[in-house]
């Protein structure tokens, strides 16, 4: 890999100080506000190594879970919580079928996290506002105003917000906003070993994707589609697409991602006019019915 | 691409594709059900008030006392069900049209403001003072919070039902409208039960019944509706027994009772009392299963294939 003209001058392992614009070192992005940001998952180049998993506990202080054994292939970490915010699904894909050439596993590793969506069901449902829009377009949590309604929980089209028992707020990825803020590459992002997890802006990030997709059509993986880039699946009823967006080889259930999520917020104004609606009747005919007997 | 490829029921080991609401089941259908009976209890006093019906005002005055039990005992069962009750104040930071929770925030403060003042005259008359200037004043403010106080009691008696279906739960997104009817109707059911039982004039009480009847006709046809919709919508397997005859059992009492005319009043009363808690348990009941089934991967994949995507 190229290193950028910038590195040399920073090849000291202690820094006095951040390193100015580190993610353009890193991932090659200046971080700005008013730009918008997210993750492209290439699940083809995943090793399973769950160095997201701990880069992000690591980073955000985010405490462990108690440690077992799930059974379910090397995922021990079984989903998305509040204190988990990267999550390496691992799928055993016709792992014993003959007719798989050698050496090539069946074995799907994907790491989830917060999709940072748009439009973003949490987002739409916080009667708080604790839930907000960045000026880097990912979706928060402020801490210090959610009041743990829990309303955001099932909003999600893809499980991803919950509530802590600990503290009983809220919690989620942030794409890491304070790194951003100080011009860092998220820790997951950082971390990951095969550029896997790529960060970036969201519209360079789409046409990559669209040239890995385009490359690996080419070399024969047909089953290879984006997920969560506008007018696929994942960005379907009224989400218009997902800022961290995935490659996936096999169909989104084996990864638990929903074919066609919807916006849930497009069900308020037909909710809201049919109760409305249904007891204007019904005052009618309680006038109807005690005007009859007056 | 799986565009056009139908699933064929895979998961990803059986684990939960989204997270249930993290709901007190309990709190949240209490206080689901008395918003309802207290906002429809309240449209219902200021349409007969303004329709000037004869001797209909014992109904008024009572529909007025019970629109309290929402902004009294509703409103502690909410903040109670918050995981961090001392900031509940937040739901007043914003308006969010999207978010019913937000809207339904300030309908209930709007409602129980505007419900205080409508009810503030009949406390006075109740308590002392009942010609000062006082209760002149009280009066006149009543008569103006009326209107807003309906308004605000027909949100309130409906909005819960967007709240639910507002979100990603399999059973509470599939038949929205369905069961925005089921608790718009359940509202008016259980408002003319309870006014009823407390009503002194045979008349009104039969009127109430009549109304209640209806409410209950009406939520038994949505019933119906939403479980075929869900049905259709491949995330519900047989119809709700139990939803269908917690509104049956009431509706039929009711029924019977004019076919009882020595034993009417008993009867009615005992209708009264099952669609009242008929309303209560299938508020907790819609919650409870909305939560159980956004933690069964099978029936959340299943509601978000594209056949289920809304048309355009």
């Amino acid at each position: 890999m190229d290193l950028h003209p910038r590195t040399p001058a920073h090849s000291q392992s202690d820094l006095e100080a951040l390193i100015p614009d580190e993610a353009e070192l890193t991932a090659g992005v200046v971080v700005r506000p008013g730009r918008s940001y997210g993750f492209f998952t290439d699940t083809t180049l995943c090793i399973g190594c769950k160095a997201c998993e701990v880069a992000c506990k690591e980073w955000n202080n985010l405490p462990a879970e108690t440690p077992a054994l799930t059974g379910h292939s090397y995922d021990n970490t079984g989903a998305l919580s509040a204190s988990t915010w990267r999550h390496v699904r691992f799928v055993e894909d016709d792992v014993r079928a003959d007719s798989q050439s050698p050496f090539q596993s069946g074995w799907l590793m994907m790491s989830d996290v917060c999709k940072h969506c748009h439009n973003a069901p949490c987002l739409e449902a916080c009667p708080t506002g604790a839930l907000f829009r960045t000026e880097f377009d990912t979706v928060v949590v402020q801490q210090d105003i959610c009041n743990g309604c829990g309303y955001c929980v099932p909003a999600c089209p893809f499980g991803v917000v919950d509530i802590s028992t600990l503290d009983g707020k809220a919690h989620k990825c942030t794409l890491c906003y304070d790194r951003l803020k100080g011009g860092l590459e998220p820790a997951c992002a950082k971390s990951c070993p095969t550029d896997s997890i790529q960060f970036g802006e969201v519209s360079e990030l789409q046409q990559r994707a669209r040239e890995r997709l385009d490359h690996l059509h080419h070399i024969g993986r047909g089953s290879a589609y984006l997920y969560g880039a506008p007018g696929e699946l994942g960005a379907t009823g009224g989400l218009e697409h997902l800022n961290a967006f995935f490659l996936l080889t096999a169909e989104p259930e084996a990864y638990n991602l929903p074919r066609a999520p919807t916006r849930p917020a497009n069900r308020v104004v037909p909710s809201l006019a049919a109760g409305l609606t249904t007891l204007a009747g019904l005052m009618v005919t309680a006038l109807a019915l005690f005007a009859r007997r007056s | 691409m799986p565009d056009t490829a139908q699933w064929d029921g895979r998961t990803y080991y059986g684990r939960a594709q989204l997270k249930p609401a993290p709901f007190n089941n309990a709190l949240v259908g209490s206080y689901v059900f008395l918003a309802g009976l207290s906002g429809a209890a309240q449209v219902l006093a200021t349409a007969l008030d303004y329709a000037a019906i004869s001797d209909a005002e014992p109904v008024v005055r009572h529909g007025r006392l019970l629109s309290l039990l929402a902004p009294i005992i509703g409103t502690v069962c909410l903040i109670c069900d918050l995981h961090t009750p001392k900031r509940f104040y937040n739901m007043l930071r914003l308006v969010k049209t999207t978010s019913p929770m937000s809207l339904g925030s300030w309908a209930l403060v709007a409602f129980s403001g505007a419900s205080a003042i409508s009810a503030a005259p009949l406390l006075v008359r109740a308590g002392w003072r009942q010609d000062s200037a006082v209760a002149g004043w009280l009066q006149g403010l009543s008569r103006v919070a009326r209107i807003p106080a309906a308004l605000a009691g027909g949100v309130l008696a409906t909005y819960t039902a967007s709240l639910f279906s507002a979100t990603s739960a399999p059973l509470w997104a599939a038949g929205a409208k369905g069961l925005a009817v089921r608790f718009a109707a359940a509202s008016v059911a259980s408002a003319a039960s309870a006014l009823r039982l407390v009503a002194r004039s045979g008349r009104r009480r039969r009127d109430l019944d009549s109304l209640a009847v209806a409410g209950l006709a009406i939520e038994l046809g949505a019933t119906l509706a939403s479980d075929h919709a869900q049905q259709q919508a491949g995330v519900r397997q047989t119809p709700s027994s139990r939803d269908i005859a917690g509104v049956a059992v009431p509706l039929v009492l009711f029924l019977a009772s004019d076919f009882l005319p020595r034993r009417a009043q008993a009867i009615s009363q005992v209708a009264a009392a099952a669609a009242l808690t008929g309303s209560l348990l299938m508020r907790i009941g819609v919650i409870k299963d909305g939560e159980q089934s956004a933690a069964q991967p099978n029936v959340s994949l299943r509601l978000a294939q594209p056949d289920n995507l809304p048309r355009r």
